[in-house]
C-alpha cells in the first residue's frame, strides 16, 4: 500500500488548515495530484506543493501511510478525521491534531499544540512531546469532548485536559494543568506525574487514575469505604501495557474519592497508595 | 453386539451414542478466593441436569487459577448448553442474576470471544438502581454494580457458539457397587478435559431414557431395555442375567472432537477398571440414528485398541 511522504519546505507565514490529507483521502493519489491538494493558508487557497515536498513509494502499512518531516508548529488539523491507516509526524505540530479521529493511528513525535484529540472517537493518538490546553476535550461550543479511541501523552497536558470527555482512555504520562478533567462525563484519564488545581471540577462519572503524585482533592469528593478490587484489576492491567509511571499499577492498592458532588457526580478519583 | 469388543474382559457394543446440537457459552466466575467462587458456580449450574425441564444443562468445566482470570483472582469456568440461543440468553440472565450476582464478592466474564453476543451484565446492571457504571477497558464494557458487599463487577456480554449435546456412555456391572466404581472413575477421567462438562449428579445418571411414552403426555421414558428390574419381562432387553446395575454419563462439550475426546477417556477409565471390577460391559444410546447429526460410535473411538469377541 501507498506510503506517501510530506516534507516542509519552509514555515508558513499563517497557519495551514491540512483537514482532508489523510493517509485514505491521499492512497489513491498520485504524487502530481497531491501536489495540487488545495490547502487553506490563511484566508488564501493554495496549493500543498507551496509548503510540501511530496515524495510517494511503498508502505509496509494495508490502510495507507502518511509520513510529515519537519516543523509542523503551524499547521493544523494533522489527522482531522482520520478513519484509517497511519500518520507519523517527526516534530512538533499545531493545534487540533488527531481531532476527531475515529481510527487508525496518528503518531506526533514532538509537541502538539491545542485541543488535541478532541472529540476523537476511536483509534490511538500518540504524543511524544507536551500538548496544548484543552486536549481530548470538545470543539468550541460542543457539548461532548473525546468520546472513544486511546490518547497517550507522552510529556505534560496544559488546561483543561478532558474537559467534558466521554469515553475511551486518555493518559498523560507527565503533569497536568488546572482543571484537569472538568465537566468529565465518563471515560478513563491517567496521569503519571502530578495535576493542577480543581480536579475533576464538576466530573459526573468517568475515572481519574493518579499514577504519581497523590492529588488534591476537593472537598465536594467524598472517600469510598467500598474496595472496587475487580474493576481496579481490569483497569490497572490495561493501563500497565503502556509502561512507564503506569506500569506497577495492579500491583499497588488503592483509595477511591466519588463526586463531583457539586455535579450530582458518581465519578471516581483513584489514588494508588 | 455382533462384533463386540473385549477390553480387559469388559465387552464394549458395536453401538454408537447419538448427540444433538445446542448452544453454549462459557462463564468464567471468579471470587475473593476459591471457596466463594466455586459456591457460585455451583449454585449456578444447580438445577441443570437436561433440558428437557431446566431449560439448560450446565456444569463446572473446571477450577481457575488467579492467572487465568481476568481479575486476577481464582475463579471456576462453567459452561452452558441449551437448545436455543434464546433459551440459553434467558438461563445465563436468571442464573447469574439469582446466583452469581447474589454470591459474595464474585465477579461473571464471558469465557468465549468469538459468537453471537448475548447479554450477560447488560441488563443486570439496572439492579443498580442509576447508581450502576459502565466501564471501558480495552474495548470491552463491563458493568459494576453497587452491592453491600462493594461492587458485583460483570461482563456486558457473552458470546454463544455451536456446541454438541448428549453425548453418552453406558455401564453395565455385575453391581451398584462396581457401577458405581465405573462411573466415578469415568467422570474422574472426563473431567480432566476442557470443553466438556458432564452435567448430571455426580456427572451420571440413572434413568436413562428412550423417547416416547406409552402416555401421550410424556416426551420420554425409563429405558426398559437396559432395566435390569425388567429383564425377562420387557420385550427388547438389551442385558444378560449377569447385570444388575446400568449407569449412564451424559457429556455436553464445544465441539464433536471434545465430546469424543471426553467418551475415550471414559472408555479407557472403565476398561482399566476391568472386568475383575465388576465391569460387563460398555454401551452407549441412540435414537438409531435418525435424531441427531453426531455419532460417537464406541468402536471407532476405541480405534485398533481391544479385540474382537
Amino acid at each position: 500500500m501507498s506510503r506517501v511522504r510530506l516534507t516542509v519546505q519552509q514555515a508558513p507565514a499563517l497557519r495551514v488548515d491540512l483537514r482532508g490529507v489523510t493517509p485514505a483521502a491521499l492512497a489513491q493519489l498520485t504524487a502530481p495530484q497531491i501536489e495540487r491538494v488545495r490547502l487553506t493558508h490563511g484566508t488564501q487557497t493554495l496549493a500543498l506543493a507551496e509548503f510540501f515536498t511530496v515524495s510517494c513509494g511503498d508502505g509496509p502499512s494495508a490502510d495507507g501511510e502518511l509520513l510529515f518531516e519537519g516543523d509542523l508548529s503551524r499547521f493544523d488539523r494533522i489527522g482531522w478525521q482520520t478513519s484509517s491507516g497511519r500518520i507519523v509526524v517527526d516534530g512538533p505540530v499545531g493545534d487540533y491534531a488527531g481531532a476527531c479521529m475515529s481510527g487508525g493511528e496518528v503518531h506526533v513525535k514532538g509537541r502538539a499544540g491545542m485541543l488535541a484529540a478532541c472529540e476523537m472517537t476511536g483509534g490511538r493518538l500518540t504524543i511524544d512531546g507536551d500538548v496544548g490546553d484543552h486536549a481530548a476535550s470538545s470543539l468550541p461550543g460542543s457539548m461532548d469532548g473525546m468520546r472513544g479511541g486511546t490518547l497517550v501523552v507522552r510529556g505534560n497536558a496544559g488546561e483543561r485536559f478532558a474537559d467534558r470527555m466521554r469515553r475511551g482512555t486518555a493518559l498523560v504520562f507527565g503533569n497536568a494543568g488546572d482543571f484537569l478533567a472538568s465537566r468529565l462525563v465518563a471515560g478513563t484519564i491517567a496521569i503519571g506525574g502530578h495535576a493542577g488545581a480543581h480536579i475533576g471540577y464538576g466530573m459526573r462519572r468517568g475515572s481519574i487514575v493518579f499514577a504519581g503524585a497523590a492529588p488534591q482533592v476537593a472537598k465536594t469528593f467524598v472517600p469510598a469505604l467500598a474496595d472496587a478490587p475487580v474493576a481496579w484489576q481490569l483497569l490497572a492491567r490495561d493501563l500497565a501495557r503502556h509502561g512507564g509511571p503506569f506500569a506497577g499499577l495492579p500491583a499497588r492498592r488503592i483509595q477511591r474519592h466519588l463526586g463531583d458532588l457539586s455535579a450530582d457526580g458518581k465519578g471516581e478519583l483513584i489514588v494508588p497508595v | 453386539m455382533s462384533a463386540a469388543q473385549v477390553i480387559n474382559g469388559v465387552v464394549i457394543d458395536d453401538t454408537f451414542a447419538e448427540a444433538f446440537p445446542m448452544k453454549a457459552t462459557r462463564l468464567l466466575i471468579t471470587a475473593h478466593n476459591l471457596t466463594w467462587a466455586r459456591h457460585a458456580a455451583v449454585s449456578a449450574t444447580g438445577f441443570a441436569t437436561s433440558v428437557i425441564a431446566c431449560g439448560c444443562e450446565a456444569g463446572i468445566e473446571r477450577e481457575l487459577r488467579p492467572d487465568e482470570t481476568p481479575d486476577g483472582r481464582p475463579g471456576c469456568s462453567v459452561l452452558i448448553f441449551s437448545m436455543s440461543g434464546k433459551e440459553l440468553a434467558k438461563q445465563i440472565e436468571r442464573r447469574v442474576g439469582q446466583c452469581v450476582l447474589t454470591c459474595p464478592t464474585t465477579a461473571v466474564f464471558a469465557g468465549i470471544a468469538e459468537g453471537e453476543a448475548v447479554a450477560l451484565g447488560k441488563n443486570l446492571r439496572f439492579f443498580g438502581d442509576g447508581w450502576q457504571m459502565s466501564k471501558v477497558i480495552a474495548g470491552v464494557r463491563y458493568w459494576r454494580v453497587p452491592v453491600m458487599d462493594g461492587e458485583f463487577v460483570a461482563q456486558e456480554t457473552t458470546a454463544v457458539t455451536k456446541a454438541v449435546g448428549g453425548g453418552n456412555l453406558l455401564m453395565l456391572a455385575s453391581d451398584t457397587a462396581a457401577a458405581l466404581a465405573a462411573a466415578e472413575g469415568a467422570v474422574q477421567a472426563m473431567q480432566r478435559l476442557p470443553n466438556v462438562v458432564m452435567p448430571f449428579p455426580g456427572g451420571v445418571v440413572r434413568s436413562g431414557s428412550k423417547v416416547g411414552s406409552k402416555y401421550r403426555a410424556l416426551s420420554a421414558s425409563t429405558n426398559d431395555a437396559f432395566c435390569p428390574g425388567l429383564y425377562g419381562l420387557t420385550a427388547k432387553s438389551e442385558l444378560t442375567p449377569d447385570v444388575h446395575c446400568v449407569l449412564e454419563i451424559v457429556i455436553d462439550g464445544l465441539t464433536e472432537a471434545d465430546v469424543a475426546a471426553a467418551m475415550r477417556a471414559g472408555i479407557q477409565a472403565c476398561t482399566a477398571i476391568g472386568a475383575a471390577g465388576g465391569l460387563l460391559r460398555l454401551s452407549a444410546g441412540n435414537y438409531g440414528g435418525k435424531l441427531g447429526p453426531y455419532h460417537f460410535h464406541l468402536h471407532k473411538l476405541l480405534g485398533a485398541q481391544g479385540s474382537a469377541g
